[in-house]
């Protein structure tokens, strides 16, 4: 399954885009994502460990199941006040 | 109970909120654009938020805090985009039968909006001029 992540603050900056697609194999799962994600944007190593999903604007855990046309976001850390 | 979430673009008015019937405390937060980051100094700072999500968890933060302290009214508001140094991104206004409750939900609303609500800050390096 081909999912679209979207990118906020210092994670579009790292890896210089706001979204990437990212293709799945097997299960869509939340885990298999942040798997998927360090190898097609290994700029996004560094974060990836401690990021979190969101789907259809809430956080997600890596058991989550994505669906077809969910909206994906990665959320890094926030900075906001 | 109220809780009210508003997400406006640059710094934020002065505050119009005030407290409801049966309020015995108010307390209100600002947070202000310091002019440094780091000990180096800035122009601004630009906010950028993941909306809807941000007004959901902040709605959802104010709601849960209000039931659990009992307050009677919670008001949040934010910035998005640029805020000039000195001007106000941040404001929460709490009002409570009495105080412990306001402050104690204050305080604790704004560690979780740190950790949870989907903003981002970037700092605009003010441009200091070259030296002759």
């Amino acid at each position: 399954m081909r999912i679209e992540v979207l990118l906020f603050g210092p994670e579009r900056d790292a890896a210089g885009v706001d979204r990437v697609r990212v293709e799945i194999d097997g299960e869509p799962t939340c885990a298999a994502l942040r798997a998927a994600l360090g190898t097609g944007t290994p700029a996004l190593l560094p974060v990836l460990r401690s990021a979190r999903f969101a789907v259809n604007g809430r956080f997600a855990d890596d058991a989550h199941r994505i669906g077809a046309g969910d909206e994906v976001a990665l959320i890094g850390m926030v900075s906001g006040g | 109970m109220t809780t009210t979430v508003t997400i406006s673009d640059g710094a934020l008015a002065v505050g119009e909120a005030r407290p409801c019937d049966g309020a015995g405390a108010w307390v209100s937060f600002e947070g202000i654009v310091r002019g440094d980051e780091a000990g180096r100094p800035i122009s601004a700072l630009v906010y950028e938020t993941y909306e809807p999500m941000a007004q959901r968890v902040l709605t959802s933060l104010g709601e849960e805090l209000a039931s659990r302290h009992g307050l009677l009214a919670v008001h949040v508001e934010h910035s998005r985009g640029r805020v000039a140094v000195g001007g106000c991104s941040f404001r929460l206004s709490i009002a409570s039968a009495h105080r412990k409750e306001a402050l104690a939900a204050m305080d604790e609303f704004i560690d979780r909006m740190k950790r949870d609500a989907p903003i981002w800050k970037r700092p605009q390096w003010a441009v200091t001029p070259m030296s002759a």
